[in-house]
């Protein structure tokens, strides 16, 4: 009896501390609303850790276009990223039109981009950090075509 | 205790009350100075439509030099023509500069009032259009900014970077106004984050 216990709470022990470490980086939130009646409702929540993974695991032929796409425009993000880090909380862009809002703002640690039309409400919502190693997977897919 | 422990023990106390005191004093003085934000607002009420930028000077500063795309380039954007019909941009610049206070241009025709001036260190520009429905435009940019656009810059070049850096120790300043019959857009520098 005690021996299952103890089987019992190491499970649990891996299972709380493999949850801590894939939420150490946050969260990655992407939520669609169709506002059309039978119109999709998406909500994933993702570790944001598995962010550098997934690009990782993305086919390397659409891989390397996405590092060539983004490759001239490299530098700017790294400098946006670092910067980023150390910002307040802040909302960058608001933009109010008669049938639109979009708002992009840093958020405790994250940036969030929240988009509200006629059509759908959208809110993606990614760690900072995430952000920035997934764009050094990208910058070393530059560095070391596929 | 004996009278000696006892008043080392006061002085201790009073020691340490000073030194927690000094440092409720100093701390504020020491303390990073506060983030300036570079804010932009339009607003346009006979659409409804409304945009708002904010952002922090030290980032745009340090986010700048990383672009390099056409005129813009380390920071620097470079202008063509820079004398611009044998006006010397630079040497009119500096002999502002130099002078005092003052009113430079006054142009008042029926098509537009025209101002540029001088005034607490400023430079300042006011344009009335009236024949494109009263548009007004407002520019007043410290001298610190405009010295900082030429300082490290060549000939044909404006560090934009380097006016950022200025504008940043230049203290909160309503920079651009631009209004029209329909449309009013602001440039200015605070230290808050948020345009209420």
């Amino acid at each position: 009896m005690i021996l299952l216990g103890k089987i019992v709470l190491g499970i649990a022990g891996v299972g709380l501390a493999g949850a801590g470490v894939l939420c150490s980086e946050g969260l990655i939130q992407v939520r669609v609303i169709e506002k059309e009646p039978r119109g999709h409702h998406i909500n994933v929540i993702a570790p944001a850790v598995l962010a550098p993974i997934a690009v990782h695991l993305a086919p390397r032929h659409d891989l390397a276009r996405a590092a060539r796409d983004v490759q001239p425009y490299l530098p700017a993000i790294r400098a946006t990223l670092d910067n980023l880090r150390d910002t307040d909380d802040v909302v960058f862009v608001q933009v109010n039109e008669l049938d639109e809002h979009v708002q992009v703002s840093k958020s405790g640690g994250s940036l969030v981009v929240d988009v509200d039309n006629a059509g759908e409400t959208v809110h993606v919502s990614a760690p900072i950090c995430a952000m920035s190693s997934t764009v050094e997977q990208l910058a070393a897919a530059t560095s070391n075509p596929l | 205790m004996s009278e000696t422990k006892r008043r080392r023990m006061q002085m201790a106390t009073v020691l340490c009350l000073l030194s927690t005191g000094m440092t409720a004093l100093v701390a504020p003085l020491m303390a990073a100075p506060a983030e300036k934000y570079l804010h932009v607002n339009v607003e346009d009420p006979t659409r409804g439509e409304s945009v708002n930028v904010n952002v922090t000077l030290s980032m745009a500063e340090k986010i700048l030099p990383a672009i390099n795309n056409h005129d813009l380039h380390d920071g620097k954007v470079s202008i063509h023509n820079a004398e611009m019909n044998g006006v010397d941009l630079r040497a009119l610049l500096d002999a502002v500069r130099t002078a005092p206070d003052n009113e430079f241009v006054t142009v008042k025709d029926k098509d537009s009032d025209v101002r540029v001036a001088k005034a607490n260190g400023n430079f300042i520009v006011h344009v009335i259009d009236k024949k494109n429905k009263e548009q007004r435009v407002d520019v007043t940019i410290p001298f610190k900014v405009v010295d900082a656009l030429f300082a490290t810059a060549k000939n044909d070049e404006l560090d934009i970077a380097a006016a950022l850096r200025a504008l940043g120790n230049a203290g909160d300043v309503l920079l651009v106004t631009v209004q029209d019959s329909s449309q009013k857009v602001r440039v200015w520098v605070d230290s808050r984050n948020t345009q209420d």
